[in-house]
């Protein structure tokens, strides 16, 4: 009885392949989360199978805690930037395509103290960047999440055609958002909106 | 699995009746009380871990006189002596929430603060959250959980033994959330006798969870979704609803006696400096209905600029064409009640601009920038000056 119950758990290992993280390649161009957004790093990252949304998606240096790169790439109107977490009591604030430049960092904000739970979020300096050929936004805040830790985030935004495209860099104030803010702003200098 | 209300709300009133008879007697203070037991000094050790965290946590607001005007509170209610074996801290979160645990640990949540109108309101909440701390209640319900979940196991052992489904998880469980809700009524009937030995109105205790069920009845209106039951307990909740604890402590508090106080106007004073960034926290939450019925209740009929400007921040947030019109002209009330606003002025040059009603849009702004130059968002203010589309 012992080998076919191995034997059969086995298989199903093999027959279900994990959802795995992938190795983003340098100096090679890659398309955001199936959209007009494509970047080329200049570094290797990590991208995580696991994604906040339909339109979105995380690249990381040394693991999300850490530091990461969210995309949200191509958000339509009356969406949410990022999965929902609880619809029927706590609706995330939706994208529309009316907003202004100024209302993505307030979306950010507003999704991440519905979504996230985050209720100290600090916005620092919004000003106007290029994106990927486009007029944009870019804005600097920080905040701290459930598990306490202080962290800071830099994002850049535009809205083309009627869709949003954010990507946004946070990590922990201490040391890491320093270490690779770099990283993250060779990465959006490299972005190219289709 | 739903229990009607109404059964224990008679019989809580009937307990009450006999229990205004005896004037609601408050147990003798023990003075310094330490943990007994292995399961209470755990208890303790846990929350003095948790309370230790507190120290550095970003989310404590730690403004000194908003401290110790909630500690002046808690000791007028509940006694100099009793208060001294609490810590209060105040944190912002927006929910409507305060907390107790084990070791004498009270969190107060900033949303409580933004939604009881007077002192005695406030009062009441603190004294519920002491009666929990001074009945043992953490340690109560935590060995009522575990033997439960002890029961729970040997049940599902002999019913397997057995070959017989287990039919005996169904109360298990329910008892724990039955025994929780106990707790809550038990606290919330100590509470009232702190409330009535001292001197404030004890009907105030009732008076939140109506407005809360209001609150709540405005959010899923602004929703689209239905109103909520507030008759029935559903299986799983840990407190009884909020028409049972209004319905029981309305009845509790009998009548009116004269030369008691609410003390609306100090409490408002105290809150002043705080409702603007309480009320921010509040229209971030996206929950129109709620916040706008919040906004009405904190006005009483007379809106002051910082409402209004509050009132033009969660119209634009929603940011349906109606709504943007309808914040411009919530923004223009403002700066008319007080033009040193710069605030407003952004947000009556954002809302027109959304509107795409530029010229007006434009002028606003560059009055926001003449008065805020260096405001943290004023490149981005002045591309949108001179690009707007």
């Amino acid at each position: 009885m012992r080998t076919p119950t191995k034997l059969i758990a086995l298989l199903f290992f093999v027959a279900t392949p994990a959802a795995a993280n992938r190795l983003i390649e340098a100096n090679r161009s890659v398309e955001i989360a199936d959209s007009a957004l494509e970047v080329t790093p200049a570094r290797d990252w990590n991208r995580l199978s696991a994604r906040p949304g339909r339109s979105a998606e995380t690249w990381t240096l040394d693991g999300d805690a850490l530091n990461d790169v969210t995309f949200y790439a191509g958000i339509e109107n009356d969406r949410p930037i990022f999965r929902e977490v609880n619809r029927r009591n706590q609706p995330l604030p939706r994208f529309s395509s009316t907003m202004l430049l100024t209302d993505v960092p307030t979306l950010l904000e507003n999704s991440y103290r519905v979504g996230r739970g985050v209720s100290v979020f600090a916005m620092d300096r919004v000003e106007p960047m290029r994106f990927g050929g486009q007029g944009g936004v870019r804005f600097h805040y920080s905040f701290t999440a459930g598990d306490e830790v202080r962290r800071r985030g830099e994002a850049v935004g535009a809205i083309v055609r009627g869709k949003l495209y954010l990507i946004a860099y946070e990590a922990p104030a201490i040391h890491y958002f320093d270490a690779s803010v770099e990283d993250f702003r060779r990465l959006i200098a490299s972005a190219m909106l289709r | 699995m739903k229990i009607p209300a109404w059964c224990t709300s008679a019989a809580l009133v009937a307990a009450a009746s006999s229990a205004a008879a005896q004037d609601f007697r408050v147990p003798p203070y023990q003075g310094i009380y330490q943990p007994q037991g292995v399961d209470e000094r755990g208890l303790w050790m846990e929350a003095d871990e948790a309370e230790r965290g507190l120290r550095d946590s970003d989310l404590v607001i730690r403004d000194q006189a908003l401290n110790a005007y909630l500690r002046e509170v808690l000791c007028r209610t509940v006694g100099e002596d009793r208060c001294n074996g609490v810590r209060i801290y105040i944190i912002r979160m927006p929910a409507f929430n305060a907390s107790m645990t084990a070791n004498g640990t009270m969190r107060v949540f900033s949303g409580l603060l933004l939604r009881v109108r007077n002192e005695a309101e406030l009062a009441s909440a603190l004294a519920h959250e002491f009666a929990h701390f001074e009945r043992r209640h953490v340690l109560t319900g935590f060995q009522r959980r575990r033997s439960a979940s002890d029961l729970l196991m040997w049940t599902a052992v002999l019913s397997a033994v057995a070959g017989q489904p287990n039919y005996a998880y169904l109360p298990l469980v329910g008892g724990v959330f039955e025994f929780s809700r106990d707790q809550e009524r038990e606290a919330d009937i100590l509470g009232l006798a702190y409330l009535k030995r001292s001197r404030y109105r004890p009907q105030c205790a009732a008076d939140v969870w109506k407005r809360l069920m209001d609150e709540a009845d405005a959010s899923a209106l602004g929703r689209a979704q239905r109103s909520q039951r507030y008759d029935r307990v559903p299986f799983f909740a840990s407190h009884p609803t909020q028409q049972e604890r209004a319905g029981y402590l309305s009845s509790l508090a009998g009548a009116e006696v004269a030369d008691r106080t609410v003390n609306a106007d100090t409490f408002a004073v105290v809150m002043r400096p705080w409702i603007a960034q309480f009320l921010d926290d509040q229209i971030r939450l996206n929950d129109f209905g709620g916040t706008e019925y919040l906004l009405a209740q904190l006005a009483g009929g007379t809106w002051t600029a910082e409402l209004l400007h509050a009132r033009g921040e969660l119209y634009r947030s929603r940011g349906n064409p109606r709504d943007l019109v309808h914040a411009a002209d919530f923004y223009r009330q403002s700066v008319a009640l007080d033009p040193s606003r710069a605030e407003a002025y952004r947000g009556l040059g954002l809302a027109l601009m959304r509107a795409r009603v530029l010229d007006e849009g434009r002028a606003a702004l560059v009055r926001y920038l003449s008065m805020q130059p260096d405001a943290r968002d004023a490149p981005m203010i002045r591309a949108l000056i001179d690009q707007p589309l």
